[in-house]
C-alpha cells in the first residue's frame, strides 16, 4: 500500500511537473526578451519550466501549426497563408503584442558614414549604390547583410525600409543577428540591421531619416516619443486551447514587472 | 642543466598532451557531436516523407449508379465501404545553394488502396542555379491547367474534382516535361508563376491504362497565374489562365461534325469517311480561366474560387472523358464547356468549415434540352445521352481535428439535362445523388 502511495505521489507529481512546461519558439529578435522574461518568471514561480528557442519567426508560427510549440514569438504579424495553415489544422489562436522593437542599420565603427536616408538605405539593400562613397563615404565596396528569408526581421525591413523592393542577389544572408554583429564589426565596409537589443560598441548604429532632413539615431528614448521611424511591435501567438497553460506567463509578461524587464533588455514597453 | 632538462620534458610533455587535452576536452567534443549530428540531420531534412489515407462510407441514390464521387457503383451496391485514396510521397530537396534556393529536387507518390498500387508522382526538377527562376520538370506529374487539377486532394474541400476536371483530365497526371518561370521567395516576382509543358495527352496509368503513348504528337499545357496578398494580410487573391493543345490518332476513317438537317434539327453529319486511319489527329483545344479570394473577417476566412473551360473535345459516339488507349470507332467533334464555384465559409476560428460547391459539364454546347436525342434526316446520326449536361450541387461540412485529422460530410446533388427524345431514364432527373462520409489521416 505504501509502495502504491510513494508511484501515485510520484506520478502526480511527474504529471503537475509536465503541465507547467511551455515551450516557446521563432524569432530571434523576440528570442533574448523572452528568455530574459522567462528566467524571471521562472525565479518568481517554482516549479514552472518555460524553454525558449530561436529559429525565426516563419519557424516559430509553422510550429504552431503542427503543434511543436506552445507559444510562437513573431517579429511581424501573421501572413495569411499561415492563418490559413492554422485553420486547416484546426487551431484556432490568439494574437498577443508583448513589446515594441526598433531596428538599427549598422556599419564597422570605422566607417565615416553616419547618417542615411530610407531612399539611401533602399538603393543600398537593393544593390543600387555599391560603394561607399555614393553616400559620402570612402571609395570602399559596400558589403549587406541581411538576416535569412524565415525571419521577420528581413520582411519587416524589406516591408518599411526598402519599400517591398527586392533585396540584391548579392546581399549576404545571416541564419542568426549575431552573426550580423559579429560580421559587420569584422568588415570595414558592412552594413545591416538588427534589434535596438542587440546593439553595442562593437558595431556603430546609423542615423536615420525618413524626410530627408531629421536624422535619428536608434534610441530607447527615439523610439518611445516616435522620433525614430524604424519601429515595429513583436508578437506572441498561442493556440487558444493552450490558453490555461500559457496564460499566467504572458500575463506576467504584461505585466508592470515583465514591462520593467523588456525595458531592461533594451526594447520599448507597450504603452510608452 | 638539470633545469634545462625539466623544462624540455615540460615542454615535451605539454606538447603531446596538447592535442589530446583539446581532444578530451567536454567542450570540444560536444561542439564535434553536434556539428556531426547537424551534419546527419540536414541529410535527413532534405529527405521528407508525407502521405494520407482517405478511408470513406457512400451511400447512393441507386443501385449500381454511375457516379464522378469516386468511381461507379457495382451493380446491385448502393452503400459501400473504400479506401479512396492511400498516398505516400517520398521527396528529396537537393542543398539549398548560396543564392538560398535548391536546384533540384525527386519526387516519388504512390496511391494504394484496395484496387492496387499505382504510381501517381515520378518527377524530377532541376533549377536554374544562377537565379532560380527557370526550372524543367520532367516524368509523370500534375497537368499544369487551371487549379483544381493541381491542387491537392489532401487538401481540397470537396471529397471528389468536379465532373469537367474528372472528364477532360482523367487521373490529372501525364506523362511530359515542363518548364516553369517562377521567381524565387527573396524576389518581388515570387507572385507570378508560368507553366509550359509537353505531355503524351493520355493520362498517368491505371487500372484501365498503362499511361503509354499511342501517337507521335504530344499535347501542349501551358498556365499562367498570379497570386497575391494585400498589406495587411487579411486579403489574398489569384488569378490564372490555361491553354491546353493537342490531340490524338484515329485509327478509323470516319469523322463526325455537328451540323443542322433541312428541318434545322442539330445531329452529326460525316465531315470525312476515307484516308483518315492512322493519319488524322482529332483536336483537343481547351481554353481556361480561373480565380481564387480568401478574406480574413470578423466571421473567418471566407474563400472563393472558380474556374471556366470550354473548347473542342472529340471522342466517340458514347462517350466524351477523354481517351487513354486508340480509339478505333469513329470519331464526334463537340464544343463542350464546364465551370465549378466554391464558397468556403470557416466558422470563426472553430474547426468547423462549411463547404457549397457548384459545377457543371456540358459536353455539347450545340444542343440542349429536347434539341439533345431529337431524330435528324439527311443520313444524320441523332446527338445521345453523351450529349446531355449535369451539374452537381455539393453541400458539406468539415471539422479540422488537428494538423493531421480531418472529417467530411458531403452530399453530391446531382441534375442531369433532360429531353423527351432521349431514354427514359433520362426524360427525367436520374436518382443519382451520392452521401460522402470521409475521414482522413495525412502525416
Amino acid at each position: 500500500m505504501k509502495k502504491i502511495l510513494i508511484v501515485a505521489i510520484f506520478a502526480s507529481v511527474s504529471f503537475f511537473s509536465q503541465a507547467q512546461k511551455v515551450v516557446i519558439k521563432g524569432s530571434d529578435t523576440v528570442l533574448p526578451l523572452s528568455q530574459k522574461e522567462a528566467e524571471t518568471y521562472m525565479k518568481k514561480n517554482a516549479g514552472k519550466s518555460i524553454t525558449v528557442v530561436g529559429g525565426g519567426s516563419g519557424v516559430g508560427l509553422a510550429a504552431l501549426t503542427d503543434n511543436s510549440t506552445d507559444i510562437a514569438m513573431s517579429s511581424r504579424k501573421i501572413k495569411m497563408d499561415e492563418k490559413m495553415k492554422l485553420q486547416d489544422a484546426g487551431r484556432a489562436f490568439k494574437e498577443v503584442i508583448i513589446a515594441n522593437d526598433a531596428l538599427s542599420v549598422i556599419v564597422n565603427p570605422s566607417n565615416k558614414v553616419s547618417k542615411l536616408t530610407r531612399q539611401q538605405l533602399e538603393g543600398i539593400f537593393t544593390g543600387k549604390i555599391k560603394n561607399w562613397k555614393e553616400v559620402g563615404g570612402d571609395d570602399l565596396i559596400i558589403v549587406v547583410y541581411s538576416r535569412e528569408t524565415s525571419s521577420g526581421t528581413y520582411e519587416f525591413f524589406k516591408e518599411h525600409v526598402m519599400n517591398r523592393k527586392n533585396y540584391a542577389s548579392s546581399v549576404l544572408n545571416m541564419p542568426a543577428t549575431g552573426a550580423i554583429i559579429q560580421s559587420v564589426s569584422q568588415t570595414k565596409g558592412a552594413i545591416g540591421y538588427v534589434g535596438l537589443a542587440y546593439l553595442n560598441k562593437d558595431v556603430k548604429d546609423i542615423a536615420v531619416s525618413y524626410d530627408g532632413k531629421t536624422f535619428v539615431n536608434a534610441s530607447l528614448e527615439a523610439a518611445m516619443n516616435k522620433t525614430y521611424p524604424i519601429v515595429r511591435p513583436l508578437y506572441y501567438y498561442y493556440p487558444t486551447s493552450k490558453e490555461s497553460i500559457v496564460k499566467p506567463f504572458i500575463d506576467f509578461v504584461l505585466s508592470a514587472e515583465g514591462q520593467k524587464v523588456v525595458d531592461q533588455v533594451g526594447y520599448i514597453p507597450l504603452g510608452k | 642543466m638539470k633545469i634545462k632538462i625539466t623544462s624540455v620534458i615540460i615542454c615535451l610533455l605539454t606538447a603531446l598532451a596538447a592535442p589530446l587535452f583539446a581532444q578530451d576536452s567536454p567542450l570540444d567534443t560536444l561542439t564535434s557531436h553536434v556539428a556531426g549530428i547537424r551534419q546527419e540531420l540536414d541529410v535527413l531534412k532534405r529527405l521528407k516523407i508525407s502521405g494520407y489515407i482517405q478511408a470513406q462510407f457512400q451511400v447512393a441514390d441507386s443501385m449500381g449508379q454511375p457516379s464522378f464521387a469516386g468511381g461507379n457503383f457495382a451493380s446491385g451496391v448502393d452503400k459501400r465501404f473504400a479506401i479512396r485514396r492511400g498516398r505516400i510521397k517520398f521527396q528529396y530537396d537537393a542543398p539549398i545553394n548560396e543564392k538560398g534556393f535548391s536546384t533540384s529536387q525527386y519526387v516519388l507518390q504512390f496511391d494504394v488502396t484496395e484496387g492496387g498500387v499505382n504510381i501517381k508522382d515520378a518527377y524530377a526538377k532541376i533549377t536554374d542555379p544562377w537565379s532560380g527562376w527557370f526550372s524543367v520538370t520532367a516524368g509523370m506529374q500534375n497537368r499544369p491547367f487551371g487549379y483544381e487539377i493541381v491542387y491537392s486532394s489532401s487538401l481540397r474541400e470537396s471529397p471528389e474534382r468536379g465532373r469537367m476536371s474528372q472528364i477532360i483530365f482523367r487521373n490529372e497526371r501525364d506523362l511530359g516535361a515542363m518548364v516553369s518561370i517562377q521567381g524565387p521567395k527573396t524576389t518581388n516576382w515570387n507572385w507570378i508563376k508560368i507553366d509550359g509543358g509537353f505531355f503524351n495527352g493520355v493520362g498517368a496509368p491505371s487500372a484501365l491504362a498503362n499511361g503509354s503513348d499511342f501517337d507521335k504528337k504530344k499535347d501542349f499545357i501551358g498556365h499562367i497565374g498570379i497570386t497575391r496578398t494585400d498589406k495587411s494580410e487579411m486579403i489574398k487573391y489569384g488569378l490564372g489562365a490555361s491553354y491546353y493543345d493537342g490531340g490524338y490518332r484515329l485509327d478509323n476513317d470516319t469523322i463526325y461534325s455537328l451540323n443542322s438537317d433541312a428541318a434545322g434539327v442539330k445531329g452529326f453529319e460525316i465531315i470525312s469517311s476515307s484516308g483518315n486511319k492512322g493519319k488524322f489527329y482529332a483536336k483537343r483545344k481547351y481554353i481556361g480561366f480561373d480565380a481564387q479570394l480568401s478574406i480574413d473577417w470578423m466571421i473567418g476566412i471566407t474563400t472563393l474560387r472558380g474556374e471556366y473551360v470550354s473548347g473542342d473535345q472529340p471522342n466517340v459516339s458514347g462517350s466524351s472523358v477523354s481517351p487513354f488507349a486508340v480509339v478505333t470507332s469513329p470519331i464526334y467533334n463537340r464544343k463542350f464547356n464546364g465551370a465549378y464555384f466554391y464558397f468556403l465559409q470557416n466558422i470563426g476560428q472553430s474547426p468547423f468549415q462549411t463547404i457549397i460547391k457548384y459545377d457543371w459539364y456540358d459536353p455539347n454546347t450545340d444542343v440542349e434540352k429536347d434539341e439533345v436525342g431529337k431524330t435528324v434526316n439527311n443520313g444524320m446520326k441523332a446527338t445521345s445521352t453523351t450529349d446531355v449536361k449535369y451539374s452537381t450541387l455539393g453541400l458539406g461540412l468539415a471539422y479540422r481535428w488537428d494538423a493531421n485529422v480531418k472529417l467530411t460530410a458531403y452530399y453530391d446533388i446531382i441534375k442531369n439535362e433532360t429531353s423527351s427524345n432521349l431514354p427514359p431514364l433520362y426524360r427525367t432527373n436520374q436518382l443519382d445523388n451520392v452521401f460522402t462520409l470521409r475521414a482522413q489521416v495525412k502525416f
